[in-house]
């Protein structure tokens, strides 16, 4: 899977891509719009990373190129522009996603994934994690075959964590997904509905699954500490 | 039709100055012919009266009397409708004449007069009905030294019957004119004000989305032209700061949330894929939740700064504000829960807003968060939502510790906090009731708090409500429809 990144600002495309190679990607890195343009022209990418201001030529522009000459080739904007204008006319020029910095790294792998169809998100009716067992059809919980009882919001923070097993999910994404943007800034609402979880999911078990990396976010996962 | 119009008023008034013009015009007119038509007739009717003395009372006492009343019925007073008696000193009549043939007047029916002055003077009779008679009497005194009274009179019918027809003229008349004047009124009002509906209507296309465009100036070179052209002014003044501040907001997000993203990127690879000791984790980790706070105040900035530009051109529409306020209170239950808080809704489920349903969950969410916040285990929050008259009410109230009597002025002060060391820890930048007052000026809606230290607070919202059935084709004429009801 071969990705090209359209960044001016080098420590950012830099820990992008040591992130990405990390998770087995092929990271091409162009550092304006044209140079991004003729790679973008050149070579066949699964996806395409894009920052907006760009020197050279904008990368509202170098869509509209990539666009124009008929390629299908998923683009994700990543873009320090957050009105919803700028959403809304660069998703009308052709982008698949739009992403506001700062983001958490953890957030642009899951639209990476998406984007690249190979499923971050898992759509199976079951989710396991250890004797941690969550079924979305009927919408119950059970660790060790015992049924959990939750209330819907811990339902679904439970089951976002779960689709995304293994991955720090940060506290604004867990917001956005499970409340939604206006909750985003208030003081502790996500803390203390993990707190709430882990007591339902976690209390009386010997291996925690809940976990807190501090500064990052939260992620269920088996396994001693992160 | 709207009866408040300046077309209709202003033709109303014209239309009114020109009746009174036409009614005093038209009064003057009448009592000036009727005065006229008078006075010929009394001034015809006396030399009539004087001719008779001078020509032929002159000559009573040499001719004799049968010889004067002889040559007065050659006059033949009945045919010219005259009315003439000649009366003696002694009050006898000399002379009187026949009934006239147009019947108008029955001489005999008319009083005799027994005495008189030197003076010529005027009378009149009504005593064969109206219309009256009007008489000249002139008295007369012979050579000889015996006296007479000469009366001549005739019917005002006349008179009458000419005034009638004029008053008949004015009165089908003027009506007429006033009439035509006031649909002429109209006609020429809304010839004039065309070019302000043209102004109008283009102005009303201009939003924050083609500031570009300038109302076409019509050269009519007096107050529509100026109208139109500090209109344009205005617009570029506006269009200048709208641009300055959209420039400003797009470069502070710029530069602020680059090294921000870089910072947190970094970090985060440092966190999760470098094996480092727990000490150096726990120091990366609090990093990473300077940044998360550094950029939560990023946000909350720009946000503030683009309502307060009026760029929140988010999705306005008809929102149900008790199922807003209850479905987003529901979400933030455990937070209540959690320090034992009852959280009571008091919500009416009829109360309709224009407004962006986000900003107001917003709304929401930073006040019950700041109630919840500063009540104390086992406090109370109550959300209140209500119609009172034309305005829909949000209120929060809650128990809690308060605010000081100092500090409730500056409360929606960015960075305000009423107690420093005991806020901080509780997370927030002190940007929440800031972000509520712009959302709510953005929204039309009124913000008051009412605190007192120690007993609780209540934050109160006020907005314009809608009854809801008038239907928003779309965001632009929602857009409009909120600076109406603003």
């Amino acid at each position: 899977m071969r990705i090209l990144l359209i960044e001016d600002e080098v420590k950012l495309s830099g820990f992008i891509k040591r992130g990405l190679v990390a998770e087995r990607y092929a990271v091409d890195v162009a550092k304006d719009g044209r140079s991004g343009l003729e790679l973008a022209q050149t070579y066949q990418y699964d996806l395409i990373l894009l920052d907006l201001m760009l020197p050279g030529m904008d990368g509202s522009d170098v869509l509209r190129r990539i666009r124009k000459e008929n390629s299908s080739v998923p683009v994700l904007i990543l873009s320090a522009r957050d009105t919803v204008q700028d959403k809304v006319t660069n998703m009308e020029t052709g982008a698949d996603d739009y992403l506001t910095k700062p983001f958490a790294f953890a957030e642009l792998l899951v639209r990476i994934k998406a984007l690249m169809r190979r499923g971050p998100v898992n759509r199976a009716s079951t989710i396991r994690i250890s004797d941690l067992e969550l079924d979305r059809l009927s919408q119950q919980v059970k660790r060790g075959g015992q049924r959990i009882e939750l209330t819907a919001k811990e339902y679904a923070l439970l089951e976002y964590l779960m689709s995304n097993a293994g991955r720090v999910l940060s506290r604004n994404m867990i917001i956005e997904h499970v409340w939604d943007q206006s909750f985003d800034g208030i003081t502790n609402i996500v803390d203390v509905y993990i707190r709430h979880l882990r007591n339902k999911v976690d209390t009386g078990h010997d291996s925690k699954l809940l976990k807190t990396v501090r500064g990052v976010g939260y992620t269920i996962r088996e396994g001693a500490e992160a | 039709m709207n009866f408040h119009s300046l077309r209709l008023r202003m033709a109303a008034w014209y239309a009114g100055v020109l009746a009174i013009c036409l009614i005093a015009f038209g009064g003057s007119v009448y009592l000036g012919l009727a005065r006229y038509l008078d006075s010929t007739l009394r001034s015809s009717l006396r030399s009539e009266a004087q001719s008779i003395g001078e020509k032929l009372l002159v000559d009573v006492n040499r001719k004799g009397e049968k010889f004067v009343t002889g040559e007065i019925n050659e006059m033949a007073p009945e045919t010219s409708g005259r009315f003439i008696r000649v009366t003696r000193q002694d009050g006898t009549k000399l002379y009187e004449s026949p009934a006239p043939v147009n019947q108008m007047f029955i001489p005999a029916k008319i009083p005799i007069l027994r005495s008189w002055g030197p003076r010529p003077f005027s009378l009149e009779d009504a005593s064969s009905g109206p219309p009256v008679v009007l008489i000249e009497a002139v008295p007369f005194v012979a050579p000889e030294g015996n006296s007479f009274l000469i009366q001549v009179g005739a019917s005002s019918r006349d008179i009458r019957s000419v005034l009638h027809g004029l008053l008949l003229t004015l009165a089908l008349g003027m009506p007429l004119i006033i009439a035509g004047a006031a649909v002429g009124g109209i006609l020429v009002m809304r010839r004039a004000l065309h070019p302000l509906d043209e102004i109008t209507r283009t102005a009303e296309t201009i939003t924050s989305r083609n500031f570009g465009e300038r109302l076409p100036v019509i050269r009519t070179g007096d107050e529509i032209e100026r109208l139109t052209t500090s209109l344009n002014r205005m617009m570029v003044r506006l269009e200048d700061s709208f641009q300055h501040i959209s420039r400003f907001s797009a470069d502070v997000s710029h530069e602020l949330r680059t090294p921000l993203t870089i910072l947190r990127g970094e970090l985060e690879s440092l966190a999760q894929f470098e094996h480092l000791s727990p000490a150096t984790l726990e120091v990366v980790g609090s990093a990473l939740e300077e940044i998360a706070r550094l950029t939560q105040i990023v946000n909350q900035l720009l946000e503030i700064s683009r309502l307060e530009a009026g760029q929140a051109t988010k999705e306005i529409g008809f929102v149900n504000l008790g199922e807003l306020a209850i479905s987003t209170a529901e979400q933030m239950r455990l937070l209540a829960d959690e320090k034992s808080i009852r959280l009571e809704y008091l919500v009416s489920s009829e109360v309709t807003v224009v407004g962006s349903a986000s900003l107001l969950r917003q709304v929401v969410v930073n006040l019950l968060d700041n109630a919840i916040k500063y009540t104390s285990k086992e406090g109370s929050v109550e959300l209140l939502v209500e119609t009172r008259g034309p305005k829909a009410v949000l209120e929060v109230r809650d128990n809690g510790i308060g605010i000081p009597s100092d500090s409730l002025p500056h409360i929606c002060e960015r960075f305000y906090r009423a107690d420093k060391a005991r806020t901080r820890h509780s997370g927030g930048a002190g940007l929440g009731l800031s972000i509520v007052k712009s959302i709510c000026a953005a929204q039309g809606g009124e913000l008051s708090i009412f605190s007192s230290e120690g007993e609780g607070t209540r934050v109160r919202i006020e907005m314009p409500r809608t009854n809801g059935k008038t239907q928003i084709a779309n965001e632009e004429t929602a857009h409009a429809y909120l600076h109406l009801e603003r």
